[in-house]
């Protein structure tokens, strides 16, 4: 952590390690305020450990946005379909 | 018959509508499947990592709309529901299989960041950025390590970062609060974290 940030923490001025690992979620989310986002920020852009984290942080998200990616097997709704025609007592 | 004479009771904003599936009407029903089986399936198999199963469970989950209709609570989305019915089934099927998830509650725990008077405890390893754009098997990675996780966790990742619903139908669909969501959600991305981390950080040397 360079020292600037290191004594805004210390003397509370900003939010340490730990409180920025706490906001990464609404980070991500958009939802928190701006005074907040604009500590965090300066945090991030100053402290290398939590810049690598939010950084896998972010990566894993993104990883699982990628995550829909999955074959869907050919005719599974017909087949669903077949298999209510026989169980279901359609009106 | 003309389409939109024949569904004109069936359907409202190309929906399925709402009195004709509580109605146990047919064709309300297949566009229900038509429209629902991809995201439901895909919910499914993050869940149960089977195909088979998953297949099995989607339709399971379809009947039980179609016979437990009359319980259904206008308060909630139809959609909200059919998944309520999925994910229960779905948790029912990894009991009676006896596939438990191979973390624990104490796992997740020792896989979050730990801090000493705020700082750090230890630098978190640096990824590196060539394994994560071109670890041909990245995906499968991050599958297997979502299926680590125990299941309460499992089904809030799946739903919320792969599928995307907001944290407020995730909190409907598994009966919880936003608020618990947000906090799993939270948990369950920092072990997924650490787990990712053994596959993707940098090569370690020996000094020897």
């Amino acid at each position: 952590m360079k020292p600037l940030i290191l004594l805004k923490t210390l003397f509370g001025f900003a939010p340490n390690c730990q409180k920025v690992t706490d906001f990464l979620a609404d980070y991500v989310e958009g939802t928190l305020p701006e005074k907040t986002v604009k500590q965090f920020e300066e945090h991030i852009g100053m402290c290398k450990c939590c810049g690598v984290y939010f950084d896998q942080y972010r990566n894993t998200i993104d990883l699982m946005k990628e995550g829909k990616d999955v074959k869907i097997p050919a005719e599974l709704a017909e087949h669903t379909m077949s298999f209510l025609r026989k169980n279901a007592n359609f009106s | 018959m003309v389409e939109h004479e024949r569904n004109n009771h069936t359907v409202e904003d190309g929906q399925p509508s709402l009195d004709a599936l509580l109605a146990g009407d047919e064709r309300a029903f297949e566009m229900l499947v038509k429209q629902e089986s991809p995201r439901l399936f895909r919910v499914l198999i993050r869940i149960l990592n089977d195909e088979e199963e998953a297949k099995n469970i989607l339709q399971e989950t379809f009947l039980q709309a179609f016979l437990r209709r009359d319980t259904f609570r206008k308060e909630s989305k139809w959609t909200t529901w059919l998944y309520a019915i999925g994910i229960n089934l779905a948790r029912a099927s990894l009991r009676k299989s006896k596939r438990l998830s191979s973390l624990g509650d104490q796992d997740v725990d020792r896989m979050q960041p730990s801090f000493a008077k705020g700082m750090f405890v230890e630098s978190p390893a640096s990824w590196d950025p060539l394994k994560l754009t071109e670890h041909s098997d990245k995906h499968e990675i991050l599958y297997q390590a979502i299926d680590k996780l125990p299941e309460d966790y499992r089904e809030i990742v799946v739903l919320r970062d792969i599928e995307e619903h907001s944290s407020e139908e995730v909190a409907n669909i598994l009966g919880i609060t936003s608020g618990a969501v947000r906090v799993r959600l939270h948990r369950a991305r920092h072990a997924l974290r650490a787990m990712l981390t053994q596959h993707f950080e940098y090569e370690k040397h020996s000094a020897g």
